[in-house]
This record gives C-alpha cells, sequence and structure tokens, in this order.
C-alpha cells in the first residue's frame, strides 16, 4: 500500500517535471493558487461553504471510477482497496479541510471529513445506461461529453439564480454566472486525441475559430437564461451582467486557445499561472488570448495544414 | 493516386521504416502484411499525416488528408457520446452533411446508446460507418476484421468490393491471410520497415505458403507437444 502512494507521489511529481516545472516549485505554486482561490471564494460570497464541500467532492469523484476501483481490487483486495480509497480521498480532500479548520468552520469540515471518507465505500453501478439528452447535438463534442458530466452542477447554477432571487443577492446570481462559465472551462481542460483534430477538413486557424465560436455560442445558451432571468429582477444592473457575459467569454476564449497552445499535451502550467493572473485583472486576457492563439496555431499546423 | 517517394521515419535513434517506395492507384485495393511492429501502423500514420516523416507523400487530391478516411487499430471514444453523435462529429469535421443517419446504421448498431460502452466488434464498426459516410476518396484500414464477429467481416469484404468498384484507393492490414487474399489487387510484405515484396493476385496463393514455411517452420516441435 505504500509502494503505491509512493507511485502516486512520483506521478505528480513527474507531471510537474513534464510542465518544465521544479516539483517544489509546483507544489508551492499550487498552494499559492489554491489558497488564493479559496480566499477569493470566501469572500465573494456567503455560500461559500457549501460550494467549497461540492467542490471538494466534485475533485475527488474521478477517483471513484469503477474500472479503477476493479484495479485497485485486484492490486489490494477488498478490505484493503476500501482503505487505499478512503485514505485517498481524505489526502485529496485534506487542503479543504485544512482551510475549513483555518476559517474556523468545524462542523464544515467534519462533514466534508466524514463525506470523503463514506463515498470512498459506495460504488455506483453502471449496467444501467441512460443517454442524457442534450441542446448540443448539432456539434456532438466537447459540449455534449461536458454538459453529460456536469448537468448537476450547471442545475445547481440556475437554482443559485433563484436563490439569489429569492433572497434579493444580486453578487450571488453574479456568481451563478461565473459557475457556468467555469464549468464550461471544464470541458476544455484534456486535450483529445489528435485524431479528432487530425480530422477536420480546416486550416489550424480555421479549426481554432471554429472551436471558440463553438464554446461561446453553447456557453451562452447555458449562461442566457441566468443572464435573462437576472436583467428582469435586476434591470440597473444589465451593465454589470454583461460585462460578466463578457470576462466569463474572455476566460472562456482564453482556455480553448490554451488547451492548443500546448496540444498534444495538457494545458501547460505556465499558460495555466497566465490565465490565473488574469483572474485578477481581467484586460490581460487581451494581450494573452493573441499570444496563445499564434501559440496555438503553431502546434497544429503539423495536423491541419 | 498516391504516391510514396522515399519515405523513412525515426523515433529518436530508431530508424522504424526504411526508404520506401509505393503508389496506390485509384480503384485498387492493396494490403499491408508484416509481424507485429514491422512498421505497418506507422507507415499508415505517416500516409494520413499523424505522424513527420523524411521523403515525399503526393496525392491527386490535395491535401490527402482531407480525403482520407482512417481507421485506426483501436479506434478511440470520448466517454459520453453516443454512436449516432460520433459519426456526426465525424461527417461535421469534413464538411460532410448528413441527415436520416440510423437508415445508413448497416451493422445495426445501437446508435443512442454510449459509444465507450460499445464492445470491441462494435466500436469497429461505428468507425468503419462513419469514415464511409464521410464521403472520402481513399481508404486506410488497420486491422478492419480484428474483434469483428462473421457476419460483420462479410459485410466489411463486401464493403470493400463496392469502394473498389466506385473507384476508390483502399489500403488494408490484417493478420487473417483470407480476408486479403478476398479483398486486395496487390499486396505489400512489411519486414523490419522495409517493403521486402510485393506480390499480386495470383500469386497470393505461394505468398501465403512462403509466410508458413518461414513463420511456423519447425518451431511447434520445440514446444515438444508430441
Amino acid at each position: 500500500m505504500t509502494t503505491y502512494f509512493l507511485l502516486q507521489y512520483q506521478f505528480i511529481n513527474r507531471r510537474f517535471k513534464d510542465a518544465n516545472l521544479p516539483p517544489i516549485l509546483g507544489y508551492l505554486l499550487a498552494a499559492l493558487l489554491f489558497v488564493g482561490l479559496s480566499l477569493y471564494l470566501f469572500f465573494k460570497t456567503t455560500f461559500a461553504q457549501p460550494i467549497y464541500i461540492a467542490i471538494a467532492l466534485s475533485v475527488i469523484s474521478p477517483l471513484a471510477d469503477n474500472r479503477r476501483n476493479d484495479f485497485l481490487n485486484l492490486c489490494f483486495g477488498n478490505t484493503k482497496q476500501h482503505l487505499v480509497r478512503v485514505i485517498e480521498n481524505l489526502l485529496v480532500t485534506l487542503p479543504f479541510i485544512l482551510f475549513l479548520l483555518y476559517k474556523q468552520y468545524w462542523l464544515s469540515a467534519l462533514f466534508l471529513t466524514l463525506l470523503a471518507s463514506l463515498v470512498a465505500l459506495i460504488r455506483v453501478s453502471t449496467t444501467i445506461s441512460i443517454t442524457i439528452p442534450t441542446p448540443f447535438y448539432k456539434k456532438p463534442f466537447e459540449f455534449v461529453v461536458g454538459f453529460r458530466q456536469s448537468y448537476l452542477a450547471i442545475f445547481a447554477a440556475y437554482v443559485l439564480t433563484v436563490i439569489a432571487i429569492c433572497v434579493a443577492n444580486f453578487n450571488l446570481g453574479i456568481f451563478a454566472v461565473m459557475l457556468v462559465f467555469v464549468i464550461c472551462m471544464g470541458y476544455y481542460i484534456k486535450p483529445e486525441n489528435t485524431y479528432f483534430v487530425w480530422i477536420h477538413s480546416l486550416t489550424a486557424k480555421q479549426f481554432l475559430f471554429t472551436k471558440i465560436q463553438t464554446a461561446l455560442s453553447y456557453a451562452s445558451l447555458l449562461v442566457l437564461p441566468i443572464i435573462v432571468v437576472l436583467a428582469i429582477f435586476y434591470p440597473n444592473n444589465i451593465g454589470w451582467l454583461l460585462l460578466f457575459w463578457l470576462v466569463g467569454s474572455g476566460f472562456l476564449v482564453g482556455i480553448v486557445v490554451g488547451k492548443y497552445a500546448n496540444y498534444p499535451s495538457e494545458l501547460g502550467i505556465t499558460q495555466a499561472i497566465m490565465l490565473a493572473l488574469c483572474i485578477s485583472f481581467p484586460p490581460f486576457l487581451l494581450l494573452l488570448i493573441p499570444y496563445l492563439f499564434f501559440k496555438a496555431t503553431k502546434r497544429l499546423s503539423h495536423l491541419l495544414p | 493516386m498516391i504516391h510514396i517517394n522515399n519515405l523513412s521515419k525515426h523515433f529518436g535513434k530508431q530508424q522504424v521504416l526504411h526508404n520506401i517506395h509505393l503508389q496506390f492507384e485509384k480503384g485498387k485495393v492493396y494490403g499491408i502484411v508484416g509481424e507485429n511492429g514491422a512498421g505497418k501502423t506507422t507507415l499508415f500514420r505517416c500516409l494520413a499525416g499523424l505522424e513527420d516523416f523524411e521523403g515525399e507523400i503526393t496525392s491527386d487530391l490535395q491535401p490527402l488528408k482531407n480525403h482520407l478516411g482512417l481507421l485506426l487499430t483501436e479506434p478511440y471514444f470520448f466517454p459520453k457520446i453516443t454512436g449516432q453523435e460520433y459519426i456526426q462529429l465525424l461527417c461535421n469535421a469534413r464538411n460532410t452533411s448528413i441527415t436520416d443517419i440510423a437508415s445508413k446504421n448497416i451493422f445495426d448498431l445501437p446508435l443512442q446508446k454510449y459509444a465507450a460502452q460499445y464492445s470491441t466488434g462494435m466500436k469497429k464498426k461505428l468507425a468503419i460507418t462513419a469514415i464511409l459516410l464521410q464521403g472520402n476518396s481513399y481508404f486506410i484500414l488497420d486491422e478492419p476484421f480484428n474483434g469483428v464477429d462473421i457476419q460483420s467481416n462479410m459485410m466489411i469484404v463486401e464493403i470493400i468490393h463496392q469502394l473498389k468498384a466506385l473507384q476508390k484507393t483502399v489500403i488494408i492490414s490484417s493478420h487473417i491471410f483470407s480476408t486479403l487474399s478476398d479483398t486486395c489487387d496487390t499486396i505489400h510484405v512489411l519486414q523490419n520497415g522495409s517493403i521486402t515484396q510485393t506480390v499480386q493476385k495470383a500469386d497470393f496463393a505461394a505468398l501465403e505458403q512462403t509466410m508458413k514455411n518461414v513463420t511456423i517452420g519447425n518451431k511447434l516441435q520445440q514446444l515438444g507437444l508430441v
């Protein structure tokens, strides 16, 4: 079991090294980014605790993959496998738990600890397969796959919008808008197999423009109900709504071009840091997007001449 | 027509393809045979433009990749994408408009289910259907018969005959010699990254016999079963 966790540690180190980052610096930057984003969330909304717990649970959810658990079961046997799963869930949620303790949210910290341990023991059967309908069937790719994996989170954003209206909290509504954009950005994190870029009868530039167009139109489709409802209830704040729509769209475009700027590898840590820096100063996106677009066209040119 | 002129490929210091010269004509079916690791898939990936290479590949339709249907040995599928959406995705990528996909479902696949959950054979059949509906002029089929049931095997053989009749160019690799002798006009033997033999249809039986002799020889006796 110790070997397994040592291997995971080496695996993380290898990912930092692949991104040309010394592991120590990688851990430091990741910790700074984590603390920064956590502080930002708790500063921005009074609903930070449930959101924070939901984020922590979504981070550990890929570890519950059935095939992965089958493999662990083969390696360790049933009892030890459960122990491994509990330990890894606790290790991954540890930063969240520590931050909740730092903020003196004792109950939330305890709740997250118990929940993370409990979900490690639950196994969801995948024998029943239901195809979830999506409004994105015309261009079946990122948004079709992403929507089916995150429809509950989108539903949660819509629920937050209703709460924002009920409790007359416009900021919460804005948070819901940005949450939808963050979810959509998640659809573009993992690079696809090169085959799915190669198949396109497009040049690299045309390919990127098509990707951006799809991302913007489909993300707008998801965010539009929130914008319309907020605009009806807060007509004086339409300007702010449009501004956040624009900023969210900017980040989405940044992620799309960023994904291909390092293709076929995953989004580089340098690019991720640059995008993270834009959170504090969004106009920086105006420089970053053309830079990443240029890099992406170069990276794609051999597949899409 | 596709011309391969002096094609070589290195992975680091290791050369996996050596100065290959080949020509693929319209309305012909070509087989590429060779042991595992001989370089068949690498040759196909170079042809498709998925790998860098030294040498030259030219075709009458430019760029070649936009007219090429490529079936990978193990087609890759995203999670949570249905068979129908996969076909739509591949057709969209080639700007081919497609209507009533269900009526074109010749392999009777469950198109409304997630493709990632299909069996190996079903995945292959879905990938073949998609590249056929893209309206390509050239086809590279890397192990199209692997993992596919007998009925579908027969269907694939018929599809290849029809593609030939439609003046398409088909290049196949297969480890099942009978499927190659049923479909191909010419077979190229790839050995350690070099084309060592080119055989026309009339000599396929002799090629099969030679391959049996070379591959099997008296190796079975080494097992000491008798």
